[in-house]
Order: C-alpha cells, then sequence, then structure tokens
C-alpha cells in the first residue's frame, strides 16, 4: 500500500522537529530513512504508526487519510529497536497478541502464528518466554508480531541497533526476505548507512528535519547531491579537501596545490569549493597525480586502508586491494580519478 | 562488625517477641504482678478449693483458736488476773478449738473465773484464722495449717498451694480460654472480615484504580492528583478520624443534612454494628489505599514506554492495556501490597480505637483491639498481660501463615526465577 505524508510537520512544544515534510513510499517497497541522531526520522516513523499525531500535514494510507486515527485503527506493523516483547507473555502469546486483542477465535489465532512463525523460524520456540530468548530470536519473534495481521505497512525502527556484527548481517538479508515475500510497503528507520544501502529500495536522507535527498542507493551513492549526503554514504568515508577555484583548477592552501578538474571549467575564479574524493577514487589508477605520505594504515584482510597527508595538510583517503609494498611514513604518488570527484559550493550544494 | 548489629537486632526486634512468646505461656496480670508473689488464703481461693476438698475450705473459712505461747504473752501484758495465763499454760496447751464457742467454753472454766467481758477479751487474743494471712512461703501456709490442724497429704498440699499463690505462674491456659472462649470466635471472625474487606475492596482494587487513573493522565495532572490521595495518609490519623467524626456524630454533618429532610438526628458512626463497619473500612480503606496507589504507580512507571506504543500499534484498546500489559506485570507489586497490608491491618487498631473504639457493643472489635483491651486498656481494671500476649503471639502465627500462603498462590519462585539464554 501507498504511503503518503503530505506537508506532515511535528513540533513538540516550542520545539519544531519535522516541518512540512513531503514523502511518498510506493506499494511494496521498502524505503530508508537514514540520518544521524536527533534528525527526526523516528519522529515521522512514530507519526505514521499513530504513536505521535502530526502538528499538520496529512498522512495517507493507499487512498485513506490516517492523519487522525489513533494506532489501534491504522494496521500497521511495528518492530521497536528495543523489540517492546511482553516479558510476562510466551512467544506464541506476544506474536498472537494482535489477534488477541481483535478478539479472534483462538484456533485461529494459533494457526497464524504458526505459519508466520515458520516464516521467521521461530517455530521451535514459540514456549519460550522473551527472557529466554537471544537477541536474533527476539528479533525475529518481534518480526512476527508485527508481521502477523498483515498490516498495510511494515515499521522498523533502528531493527538491528541491538544486534552483534554477525546477528546483523543475517537479520539484514532475512528482513528483506520477508519483505519481498508479504510484499509488504516498509519503512526502515536506521543511522547505519550500510542497512539502509543493503536492505532497501530508496533511501531518503534526513538533516535536522528535512529529507535532503531521496534515491535508489546506487544513484545516492554516485550522485549525492550535498556534501552531507556524500559524507553520510559510503564506508570508508568520503574524504573532503577545502580550497577554491583558480583558472579551471582547485587549489587549496597557499596555492601550491592544484588540481585541474574539468568539471571546474565554468566556476569563476577565487570560489570557495570543497572536494569530495572518495577513497576507491585514489589510488594506483587514475589521471591525476598527487603525492603525499602516508600517515596511517590498515588492512581490512581483503583491503587496504591507507590515509595520505598531502602538501598542503589535508588528508585523502585510499582503500586499495592489499599489497605490502606501502608502509606507514613512506612517500606515495597516487592517482585520482579526476572525473569521479565530487565539487561542491560553500554551502555544501553540489555544483 | 556483626557485634553491634546483633546487639541491636537482639534487644529491639528479638526480645519483644522472644517477651511475647515468654508472656504467652504466664498468667500475668496486674492481681499477680510481673516479679513474684505470696500465700494467701483469700475467699477467692477458698471458693476454688471447695469443690474438691469441701472440708478443708470451710475449715479454713472459719476462725480457729489455738492456746499457744504467742497468745498467752500477749495474756499476760493485758495485766488481769496472773492465774488465767498460768492455768492455761499448765492445762490447756497446745489445744486447737474448731470455733469460738468451745474456746470460750473452757475460758469461762477457768477457776479465777473471768467476767464474760474477760472471756471475750482473752478468746480474741487466741484467734489464728489464716483467711486473708499472707505467707511468704509455701512451707510457712502448709506449716500454719498443720499447726491449725488440717492434716494434707502431698498432693493436697500442692493444690492448696497452686490456688493460694498470689504471683504469676507458667500455664498454657491462655490458648485454651481463646480457643474456648465464643466472644474470641466474635473476634475472629470480625478479624478476619475487616482485613478482607478492606484489603481487597480498597488497600489493592482501589488503589489499582487509583494508579492506573492516573497513568492515563497528562504528567501534571497525575502528580496533583496523586499528592491529593496521599492526603489522608499525611494528616495525623487523629485528626483524620476526627473529621469523620464531625462526619458521622448526630450533631455532624450527615445528621444535620438528614436533618433538613425531617431525619431525628443519630450517631451514625455507633447507630448500629453495619454502619461502624462501614465507616471504619472507609477510614481505613482511603489511609491504606495511598500506599498501594504509590506502589503501583511507580511500578507502572517501570513498565517500558515501549510496551504501551507497542500494544496501541497491536491494537489494544486502553482496558485491553490494563487486563494484558498492566496487571500481568503487577504481580509482584500486588503480591507485595497485598502481604504488607494484611500484616499492617492485623496488627494496627488506631483507627479503629480512635473511631469506635471496638463498639457498638463488641461489633467492631479487632484481634489486635481486643488483645490491646485485654492487656493494656481494661474496663474492669485487671490487665491481663499474660493473655494478651497470647493474643498478640496468635497474630503473629496467622500473619505468617498468611504469608506463606501468599508466595504459593502468586508463585512466588516464578517471579524470582532465572532466564535461560541459549546461543
Amino acid at each position: 500500500m501507498r504511503i503518503l505524508l503530505d506537508k506532515f510537520s511535528k513540533s513538540f512544544g516550542n520545539t519544531k522537529v519535522i516541518e512540512a515534510m513531503d514523502l511518498e513510499v510506493g506499494s511494496g517497497e521498502m524505503l530508508a530513512l537514514l540520518g544521524p541522531s536527533g534528525c527526526g526520522k523516528s519522529t515521522t516513523l512514530f507519526a505514521i504508526c499513530g504513536i505521535h499525531r502530526p502538528t499538520s500535514g496529512r498522512i495517507l494510507f493507499g487512498e485513506r487519510d490516517v492523519t487522525s486515527l489513533p494506532s489501534q485503527e491504522r494496521n500497521v506493523g511495528v518492530v521497536f529497536q528495543s523489540y517492546a516483547l511482553y516479558p510476562h507473555m510466551t512467544v506464541e502469546e506476544n506474536i498472537g497478541f494482535p489477534l488477541t486483542v481483535r478478539r479472534l477465535p483462538a484456533g485461529d489465532i494459533k494457526k497464524r502464528v504458526a505459519d508466520i512463525s515458520a516464516l521467521v523460524h521461530i517455530d521451535k520456540l514459540l514456549g519460550r518466554r522473551p527472557a529466554q530468548l537471544s537477541g536474533g530470536q527476539q528479533q525475529r519473534v518481534a518480526l512476527a508480531r508485527a508481521l502477523i495481521r498483515r498490516p498495510d505497512v511494515l515499521l522498523l525502527d533502528e531493527p538491528l541497533a541491538n544486534l552483534d556484527a554477525k546477528l546483523r548481517l543475517e537479520m539484514r538479508s532475512e528482513i528483506r526476505r520477508l519483505q519481498k515475500e508479504t510484499g509488504i510497503t516498509a519503512i526502515l528507520v536506521t543511522h547505519d548507512q550500510v542497512e539502509a544501502m543493503s536492505m532497501c529500495d530508496r533511501i531518503a536522507i534526513m538533516k535536522e528535519g528535512e529529507i535532503v535527498q531521496i534515491a535508489t542507493p546506487s544513484e545516492m551513492y554516485n550522485d549525492p547531491r550535498t556534501a552531507f549526503v556524500a559524507g553520510f554514504l559510503g564506508n570508508p568515508p568520503i574524504s573532503f579537501l577545502k580550497g577554491k577555484a583558480l583558472g579551471g583548477a582547485f587549489v587549496s592552501g597557499d596555492g601550491n596545490f592544484r588540481l585541474p578538474l574539468g568539471s571546474l571549467r565554468n566556476v569563476g575564479d577565487g570560489r570557495a569549493l570543497t572536494i569530495g574524493i572518495r577513497p576507491e577514487h585514489f589510488g594506483p589508477s587514475g589521471d591525476l597525480a598527487i603525492e603525499g605520505k602516508v600517515a596511517f594504515a590498515e588492512t581490512q584482510g581483503r583491503e587496504n586502508l591507507y590515509d595520505v597527508v598531502l602538501a598542503d595538510g589535508s588528508v585523502l583517503r585510499s582503500i586499495q586491494p592489499v599489497r605490502d609494498d606501502v608502509k606507514l611514513g613512506d612517500c606515495v604518488r597516487w592517482n585520482l580519478s579526476s572525473e569521479a570527484a565530487f565539487v561542491f559550493a560553500e554551502d555544501g550544494r553540489r555544483l | 562488625m556483626i557485634a553491634p548489629a546483633a546487639i541491636m537486632i537482639f534487644l529491639f526486634y528479638l526480645m519483644p517477641a522472644i517477651l511475647t512468646g515468654i508472656f504467652a505461656m504466664t498468667n500475668m496480670s496486674t492481681a499477680t504482678g510481673i516479679s513474684g508473689g505470696v500465700f494467701q488464703v483469700t475467699q477467692g481461693a477458698v471458693n476454688r478449693l471447695g469443690p474438691d476438698m469441701p472440708e478443708l475450705a470451710s475449715g479454713i473459712a472459719e476462725p480457729r483458736f489455738v492456746i499457744d505461747e504467742e497468745g498467752l504473752a500477749a495474756l499476760e501484758a493485758l495485766k488481769l488476773k496472773p492465774g488465767y495465763a498460768a492455768e492455761l499454760r499448765g492445762q490447756h496447751i497446745g489445744e486447737v478449738f474448731a470455733s469460738r464457742r468451745e474456746a470460750e467454753r473452757v475460758i469461762k472454766a477457768l477457776r479465777d473465773r473471768p467476767s464474760t467481758r474477760e472471756v471475750k477479751q482473752i478468746s480474741d487474743l487466741f484467734n489464728r484464722s489464716v483467711l486473708n494471712t499472707r505467707f511468704e512461703t509455701r512451707e510457712a501456709l502448709i506449716g500454719n495449717l498443720e499447726k491449725l490442724g488440717f492434716k494434707l497429704k502431698p498432693e493436697e498440699q500442692d493444690k492448696v498451694a497452686r490456688e493460694t499463690y498470689t504471683g504469676w505462674v507458667w500455664t498454657t491456659d491462655n490458648f485454651k480460654v481463646i480457643g474456648n472462649s465464643p466472644d474470641m470466635a466474635k473476634i475472629f471472625l470480625n478479624t478476619a472480615f475487616y482485613v478482607a474487606v478492606t484489603l481487597m475492596l480498597f488497600n489493592v482494587s482501589y488503589a489499582l484504580f487509583l494508579a492506573v487513573t492516573t497513568h492515563y493522565m497528562p504528567p501534571a495532572t497525575a502528580s496533583i492528583f496523586r499528592a491529593v490521595w496521599l492526603l489522608p495518609r499525611i494528616t495525623p490519623v487523629v485528626i483524620y478520624v476526627l473529621m469523620w467524626k464531625w462526619l458521622t456524630w448526630d450533631n455532624g454533618f450527615i445528621s444535620m443534612f438528614m436533618g433538613q429532610l425531617g431525619v431525628p438526628p443519630k450517631n451514625y458512626l455507633l447507630d448500629n454494628a453495619y454502619n461502624a463497619w462501614f465507616f471504619v473500612i472507609l477510614i481505613n480503606g482511603f489511609i491504606g489505599a495511598s500506599m498501594g496507589m504509590l506502589v503501583f504507580s511507580s511500578a507502572i512507571k517501570a513498565i517500558p514506554q515501549t510496551h504501551f506504543h507497542a500494544s496501541e500499534v497491536d491494537g489494544a484498546s486502553r482496558w485491553q492495556q490494563i487486563r494484558y500489559i498492566i496487571l500481568p506485570q503487577l504481580r509482584w507489586p500486588i503480591l507485595f501490597v497485598t502481604c504488607y497490608q494484611t500484616l499492617s491491618l492485623l496488627a494496627s487498631f488506631n483507627e479503629i480505637l480512635l473511631s469506635t473504639r471496638g463498639g457498638p457493643g463488641r461489633a467492631t472489635e479487632v484481634w489486635s483491639l481486643a488483645a490491646y483491651h485485654t492487656a493494656l486498656n481494661n474496663y474492669t481494671g485487671n490487665l491481663e498481660y499474660g493473655l494478651g500476649a497470647a493474643l498478640a503471639l496468635m497474630l503473629v502465627i496467622i500473619g505468617v501463615i498468611l504469608s506463606l500462603i501468599y508466595l504459593r498462590v502468586f508463585r512466588y519462585d516464578t517471579l524470582i526465577s532465572k532466564p535461560l539464554i541459549e546461543d
């Protein structure tokens, strides 16, 4: 089902958290609300499920205006960050709870709990209580409880934040699998760009209550609209160089560092700029040679990560296939793909 | 470091309980005192001896006349004719007369012929009655009785000593008295009724109602309500009960109001047993409910907010939230309040004492109040410490038994069971 937020605003007392936000999530789509903490992503989620009422604006499920409906009448499934499993109920009672409060016959509930728990692979744990489950199992119970009454939309609030690294990887694909199998519209709230990129069809990146950019993961990675977006996506993160435009080139420091970039041909001299270079675009291959000194070296097994201090003191990050000929403190002369460098204006907009 | 704590615990915690136990096994009262006693043939003792030893009982009660050195010395001191004393000493020393008449017949027959007035005077000197005489030891009592001609077998001596002893003795009679008294049966039922009704209606149900209501209020409103609901607890109980008395007295508010409707004024508090119970339970209930309210409120606050969010999203109405989310998670606080309030209701009687004093009649007399009345504030003036301590001891035992039952009913073991987390 399509979800539409129309000029949605939310303030708590005098604090405006979200102002006039527009967002459309297509039917069957999985969208990530990505942003740093305090950007309003959870507030948006809570407004969609009805825990918070919008200060103004509308929320539509399909064609139905649910703005003033209480949570109970919205038919949403939510997986909370803490899972919010009821500690005094067994797994079976937890999963069946949304149906119990609808007073479905016990037999039907039992059958549907069995179905959904098989789907999330916890059908052997139905008799346990939440305290007797591991983190990943609790997560699956929370998912099952959110899905059991076939909600119009599945909302996931930082669902993987409490899991260890290995489980997080596993549940990432698990949640995506379930979302695809059920064809449900889903919104994932996260501050982890890897989660957002790997699980979702589209990402809406938020900053201070506004959506900065909304696009598919690869679009957003390759074509960020602002320096904030470029900085938020990518691991290891992008490096930024500050300087100005001079004769179709980027110049920094006292002018002794110069990068001729084709994209600067039409930019006026003296304009303050920020250049963003992703670590994979700085290394042995490329068209622009840059010299510097290795200030940090780290191996991640398959790849090595280097920080290179340039002549003007700024730092470029590089990620390369493992090699053991470069040591900490070595002077290197590596290349940059000039086409791949992003140029941002002083206010962070991409030029 | 254990020693100071152990001393404190022993002196101020264990000793009162131990002393209660000790007192409960005695017949201490104002009459016996709490130190030792003496042997005294009172009319009461004579009455008690009557059924088993009628001869002795009637004999003791009568005066006895013995011609002894003590009497003779007194006679000589009177300076009558010296012949009286000489003849009595020579002829009659050691003789015992069962009545004044027999003694006087002998005195009258003396050779110096005493006058009638002198006969009377002399016989008085030889009057050796034991009735109301105090003997410090049992030997003194028995010795005197033998001198008076009462020959007692050892078991008879035991009985006489037991019945004439005025101090306290070890006994289990207190528990027999409690067990056999129809009054105590009524008081037991009163107590059960009072504790059960106050506990269920107010200390738990009403407190739960208050806690749940405030939970669904905005925080500022909720704190105002909670503060107001604490007032009965904060108000000194004397003042609080006085308010209720003003409300219910025959010149109180209810009477005034009913007077407007033409109903003659009456004391609604002590009018009849039903009214008395009604107000006693209300007074205790409103004071007692505040504690439950506080405990339940904080317990509800301790439920993570996301449980409420989650249950709303899951479609639960408020009533379903209360039933499925709040109440099950309040099992431990409810157990605690039930236990604690049962014990405090069993033990406390101040509100009842201040309002109805157990009346009308003994309609609202509860166990602890009966213990107080028996041991500390008895209408007849004979404070029965031993019986009162026995009543108190039974209260402690009942409290312990009830606590154990509660732990069973609320399945305490599952409340503290450890999780078994795997993989």
